[in-house]
């Protein structure tokens, strides 16, 4: 009991089912894992493994077909849109791999968007700070199409610790940056972990080399999971996952033939 | 979320421009049809002639008109209209004199008079009411009996002026003159009496006395009106007030119509400016906005366009509203003496009923919205939305079944003309309801071209066919306003071209006169008629007198507010030159207090040949008349035969103004005409022709009705095209990126064009073909009521017009931004994320 209690995030025999009846396609196949307090985890997988659909059942942006979710304490199950959003805005914040920000909003406006949504005045001293720390002070009167691809990067990490929420959920974070770039971008993503729990979904090995943990996912299900990874680690566990289900797959058929 | 909407606004101000457009053009419509409403409803006519008078009493142009059977229970009456001018007593002006209060009143007559020589027409009135405007002597005196005080002259010369039929020489007593330009000649008051065509009445009566002074008790049990300040003009001009209520009807109309448009539109608009920040709405969802503040921010954003584009359009609007005015009266719909008004409640009505009409389109608009997923921000959005939702279904049904109602109605109950009045709102109804449905039309009627047009045009036909189907609730919102431009104008101009074919017909088809004596002004000598007919040469001769007039007793149930047709005739040539066989009873038995009746008519009031009915002339007068003959008369043109010596008495005039001569066979209808024109040589203003004189006069009088409405349809049509170019421009310039990657991937800048030439051909069949099904679920019932056939009168070239300008807006508005947007290079364009 105390263990979960201390996880960020908890899914438990999560399923999603797109579609119904025979046609319907199985993209989680009853996935149980936990995400620690302050922990940066890297999720990773090939192409159609589930990962952004975990992604979207973990951060409340979609309803698992069965199972239960529990974020920062809170279960998920029987949530209405309107108290998923009002958790994602308090609780969790995102970083997308690209379209993160509102193009007709200021740096400075987008980090504070959260919070004036919610209806709160938000604290100029902390969000200066915040932006600061992104290094992105001096510009928090551009709009986003004035800054380069890892400058919209930082603005999407500075709005999602800004809320000081409970997990930040980052999907393909670094796709669209060169690597120079992408390493500063998760070198300032691993900083803020120990405030908060940062859940990375991730096909490249070098960004999930930043994380504490790697957890792997295959064709819906967790197979495996890395600690304190190396690239050259990630890269050789993901070579061997391909093959892993590839073997699945061909017994699953021969279980159903 | 007002200071997010507001800067969405501020930095996308392309995505809202068309729904700037629109609501601007919708509020310049409305606010133009509610500056000529405000005129309607006033009939400001500012006086001229009875400027001096603070008061003027007039007779009543209105009756209480009873609408049901007087046995029943009895109170529910209309005002019924009087087309001829209602006088008053003379004797009223010495009793409104004697009221307390008051210092005088003076009766006012008057008449056209012709100059003769110098041919001027002008007012003849009494010298005795020269104080109501007021003219002042500027030379001579006051005229005795056979004396006039003109406005140019020399004392003491003579001068002939024709009045009442008759020529007169005058002596000339003095010249006048006064602050008004309008020509006038003073009489002495038994020369304006006799020569006013009504003896012993006045036109109204100008009181000087303080506004607001009790004329009740003078008043007492006298059908007639107190007008002050700028209602007093509509004592000098009656034929102000009926033009004043068509003011109303036609405002109504069109502005109706161009709020409803705009309620199309603007919804197509905004729909069309969410789906393109489809993903920026779904990352607002997932950072946590609540549907309702998604709603909520997509209804400001509207709410604020809507503010903007109507403040903007004020001045435009009015000017627009006096443009419109203005083409009214040069065409003779309005009398150019009533005063265009438009003050600030059309305004704000406008104001409200556009961001009213905004709102109810972005309520729509942000629905879809809210509904917004917030996953949609992680992956590219998707394009086809499912589009079949319970609403659209719902009123889908009910305005297709009201349409198919609405058309059922009339075949099964109209008659005549009259069932333009439920077959033109169902051509709205109709559209509406397929407006809803149209992504689902679309996509079909696309599967049924898409093999025709590969067929023709190879590959770029396949991709323009692949995209059209892939966007379907796109492209329905460009197909719906073609829709509706093709559907509104084809029904609109068919069904009037029709009504002017039948209208001509039942005018034409009565009409059997060989030569027409018409008097321009005023009426024909009433013994002329007589001379006419013992002329050599001629079958017969009648007398020809028009008014409107009403059955009051036996109960019809027939009345309108505008009464009958009543044509009067001489019965010594009526059936000569008249083509109505009677059913029963004799049409030359028309003399005295007698009557000719369509038998459907007769039916109704229960009454045959030799029985009595009570008749409400177009002055308000009633008279006992006997039927004697009994007809039968085209449905929605029936009209009641009186002899023209009863009826012409009660007319403004007094006499008849025409009449018409049939020639003997054999005889040579020019010699005749000739003969005609010697004798009526010495009259002035009097021509002789021939039917065709009176059918182009007829023809006229529809024309400037036919006119209104071509230049209503032509407003909303204007509104229309602005409308598809909009969305068009908007969704074609938006595709800069998928036409880059198009061109990346081997197709030349042709190919693109012609590909987005090919859609844009789908897109105005399709809704050229929708347009057409409008049209005609309006048209063929109302000619199957009126002429008996599927088909509209009506030269074909205007449908095809229709179509030819449907066509071209389409191909215009897709390939100019077609082609800007491809001037990129498409290595540029294809990363442009826009």
């Amino acid at each position: 009991m105390n263990r979960r209690d201390s996880d960020a995030v908890r899914l438990e025999a999560v399923r999603k089912i797109y579609g119904k009846g025979d046609s319907g396609v199985k993209a989680l196949g009853g996935v149980t894992i936990g995400f620690p307090r302050g922990g940066f985890t890297a999720v990773m997988g090939p192409s159609g493994s589930g990962k952004s659909t975990f992604l979207h059942c973990a951060a409340g942006l979609d309803k698992p077909t069965s199972g239960a979710v529990v974020l920062d304490g809170e279960g998920l199950t029987g949530m209405n849109e309107n108290d998923l959003t009002k958790l994602r805005r308090d609780r969790v914040g995102f970083i997308f791999q690209a379209f993160n920000l509102l193009p007709a909003l200021t740096v400075e406006q987008n980090v504070t968007v959260p919070q004036m949504l919610a209806g709160r005045r938000p604290n100029r001293k902390h969000v200066h700070e915040v932006l600061a720390s992104v290094g992105l002070l001096e510009r928090r009167k551009r709009l986003p199409a004035e800054l380069s691809g890892g400058q919209q990067q930082r603005v999407a990490i500075a709005r999602a610790i800004a809320t000081r929420p409970a997990v930040i959920f980052a999907d393909e974070p670094t796709g669209a940056l060169d690597t120079r770039t992408a390493a500063e971008v998760l070198g300032l993503l691993r900083e803020s972990v120990g405030e908060q729990t940062v859940i990375m979904v991730t096909h490249d090995p070098v960004a999930a080399s930043y994380a504490d943990r790697v957890v792997f996912l295959a064709d819906g299900h967790v197979v495996g999971e890395l600690q304190a990874p190396t690239a050259d680690a990630v890269a050789e566990r993901m070579t061997h996952l391909g093959t892993w289900a590839d073997r699945v797959r061909t017994t699953t058929q021969a279980e159903s033939a | 979320m007002f200071r997010m909407a507001l800067r969405t606004l501020r930095l996308r101000k392309g995505g809202f421009i068309a729904t700037f457009v629109a609501v601007f053009f919708g509020a310049v419509i409305a606010m133009a049809c509610g500056g000529l409403m405000e005129t309607g409803i006033r009939t400001a006519v500012p006086a001229q002639r009875l400027a001096a008078a603070p008061i003027v009493v007039t007779g009543a142009q209105t009756f209480q008109l009873p609408m049901k059977n007087p046995g029943d229970s009895g109170e529910d009456v209309v005002s019924g209209d009087l087309v001829e001018r209602a006088g008053l007593t003379a004797g009223l002006a010495a009793e409104l004199a004697a009221v307390p209060g008051v210092t005088a009143a003076v009766g006012e007559v008057s008449f056209p008079a012709t100059l003769v020589g110098t041919g001027g027409q002008t007012l003849g009135h009494a010298w005795s009411s020269a104080q109501l405007t007021p003219y002042n002597l500027t030379s001579g005196a006051a005229p005795a009996l056979g004396e006039v005080v003109v406005a140019d002259g020399r004392v003491g010369d003579r001068i002939d002026i024709g009045a009442h039929g008759v020529v007169e020489s005058f002596r000339i007593s003095g010249t006048a003159s006064a602050s008004i330009d309008e020509p006038a000649v003073f009489f002495s008051g038994a020369d304006a009496s006799r020569l006013s065509g009504h003896p012993g009445l006045v036109d109204s009566i100008g009181v000087f006395a303080p506004v607001g002074t009790d004329l009740s008790a003078a008043l007492n049990g006298v059908s007639a009106e107190i007008l002050t300040g700028d209602d007093r003009g509509v004592a000098e001009h009656p034929e102000a007030l009926p033009s004043g209520e068509n003011l109303i009807v036609l405002s109504a109309v069109s502005g109706g119509m161009g709020i409803l448009v705009a309620m199309f539109v603007v919804a197509s608009t905004l729909a069309l400016s969410i789906q393109q920040r489809q993903r920026e709405l779904a990352l607002l969802r997932a950072i946590g906005t609540t549907p309702r503040q998604l709603r909520r921010m997509v209804i400001g954003e509207a709410l604020i366009v809507a503010v903007l584009a109507t403040a903007v359009a004020i001045v435009p609007g009015s000017l627009f509203g006096r443009w419109l005015f203005e083409q009214l009266t040069a065409n003779g719909v309005v009398p150019p003496v009533v005063a265009f008004h438009q003050g600030f409640i059309p305004v704000a009505v406008a104001i409200g009923a556009a961001v009213v009409t905004t709102l109810v389109a972005a309520f729509a608009a942000a629905r879809r919205a809210g509904r917004t997923r917030p996953t949609e921000a992680l992956a590219d959005a998707a394009i086809q939305r499912h589009w079949l939702t319970g609403t659209r279904i719902v009123f889908a049904i009910l305005c297709l079944g009201g349409g198919l109602a609405l058309s059922i109605v009339t075949v099964a109950v109209m008659t005549g003309p009259v069932a333009a009045s439920t077959a033109g709102p169902a051509a709205m109804l109709w559209a509406i309801g397929l407006a809803m449905l149209s992504p689902g039309i679309t996509n079909v009627m696309t599967a049924i071209l898409q093999w025709p047009l590969r067929a023709v045009s190879g590959v770029n036909g396949y991709l323009a066919m692949l995209n059209v189907r892939a966007r379907t609730v796109r492209v329905a919102g460009a197909v719906t306003p073609i829709m509706l431009a093709t559907g509104i104008a084809t029904a609109n101009i068919y069904l009037q071209t029709t009504q002017n074919t039948i209208a001509d017909l039942a005018f034409t088809e009565n009409l059997r006169a060989d030569a027409v004596v018409s008097a321009q002004v005023g009426g024909l000598p009433p013994d002329l008629v007589g001379r006419v007919q013992r002329m050599p040469g001629v079958a017969g001769a009648s007398e020809h007198v028009t008014s409107q007039a009403f059955i009051t007793a036996p109960f019809t149930g027939t009345n309108d507010i505008e009464g009958l047709p009543v044509s009067g005739v001489t019965a010594a040539g009526v059936t000569e030159t008249n083509a109505v066989k009677p059913v029963a009873g004799k049409l030359t038995d028309l003399s005295g207090n007698t009557v000719a009746l369509p038998e459907t008519l007769a039916a109704d009031a229960g009454v045959g040949v030799g029985d009595a009915v009570t008749l409400r002339l177009g002055d308000g007068t009633s008279v006992d008349v006997r039927v004697v003959a009994l007809f039968a008369a085209r449905s929605g043109f029936e009209n009641l035969l009186v002899p023209a010596q009863l009826l012409a008495p009660h007319t403004t005039v007094g006499l008849a103004p025409q009449i018409l001569v049939r020639a003997t066979p054999g005889t040579d209808v020019g010699r005749l005409t000739e003969t005609l024109r010697t004798l009526t040589a010495s009259l002035p203003g009097v021509v002789v022709g021939d039917q065709a004189v009176l059918v182009a006069e007829h023809e006229k009088a529809q024309d400037i009705g036919a006119w209104v409405n071509y230049l209503m349809v032509g407003m909303i049509m204007a509104y229309t095209v602005i409308s598809v170019v909009n969305t068009l421009v908007m969704s074609t310039a938006r595709r800069r990126r998928e036409f880059g990657l198009q061109r990346l991937t081997g197709s030349t800048r042709m190919q693109v064009m012609r590909m987005m030439g090919l859609e844009g051909v789908m897109i105005a069949v399709v809704g050229v073909v929708l347009g057409t099904i409008v049209a005609a679920g309006s048209i063929v019932p109302f000619c199957l009521v009126v002429s008996d056939s599927v088909l509209p009168s009506g030269p074909l070239w205007i449908y095809f017009a229709v179509v030819a300008v449907a066509g071209a807006i389409v191909l215009l508005a897709t390939l100019m931004p077609t082609w800007a947007a491809t001037r990129l290079r498409p290595a540029d364009a294809a990363l442009n994320d826009d």
